[in-house]
């Protein structure tokens, strides 16, 4: 009823709580993503093209896709030890959880 | 158009919300900075014990077994020294 009266010919949602909540997530995971991408490329950059040649070779792009996974599993297992450790540590009281 | 509004704005009317939605709003927002920061402290330990713990050539897409414990050591090695250098600071501020 009163997303006619939306001035904006294209309100992006008819609940303005639903749309700014998709928007921040939308946009946090783009950060997240975004982030990830960058150190992938970086690190698997650095392991997997020592000496850039005139093309990406074959052995270089397998070494890539690999790389990726890996960097991902260690990507997994950090965010689960850093959370068992916040969380150690707030049980612990003292409110630790928050400095790092 | 070049305003420095940010889409939120130009898209959504935040007249329409209320009280309790405000304070939802509120809450989820509370919520999400603080996974983001949770994801930002990943990404910047993940970028450290990988330097330190892959240090050969890329044999598979999974971590090697001495990779996997040596990450799950660095993650908590990294945070004891974070400690301990917030320790020793409080102790330097008290002896003024």
């Amino acid at each position: 009823m009163d997303n006619v009266s939306s001035s904006l010919g294209f309100s992006a949602s008819s609940d303005p709580k639903t749309a700014v909540m998709n928007q921040v997530r939308q946009e946090a995971a783009m950060t997240n993503a975004r982030q990830l991408i960058e150190k992938v490329n970086e690190h698997c950059f650095e392991k997997c093209v020592p000496k850039p040649g005139s093309s990406l070779s074959s052995g270089e792009t397998t070494c890539f896709t690999s790389c990726m996974e890996k960097y991902m599993a260690a990507w997994n297992t950090v965010s689960r030890q850093y959370i068992n450790r916040i969380q150690q540590e707030s049980s612990k009281g003292a409110g630790a959880g928050g400095i790092f | 158009m070049d305003s420095p509004t940010t889409s939120l704005d130009q898209n959504i009317d935040l007249s329409k919300l209320s009280p309790k939605d405000k304070q939802e709003l509120q809450q989820f927002i509370v919520n999400e900075s603080q996974k983001s920061r949770i994801q930002q402290s990943v990404h910047s330990l993940t970028d450290i014990c990988w330097k330190k713990c892959v240090t050969g050539t890329i044999k598979s897409g999974k971590l090697e077994k001495g990779e996997e414990s040596c990450t799950q050591n660095c993650v908590d090695r990294f945070l004891d020294a974070n400690f301990t250098v917030i320790k020793h600071l409080e102790t330097m501020r008290r002896q003024g």
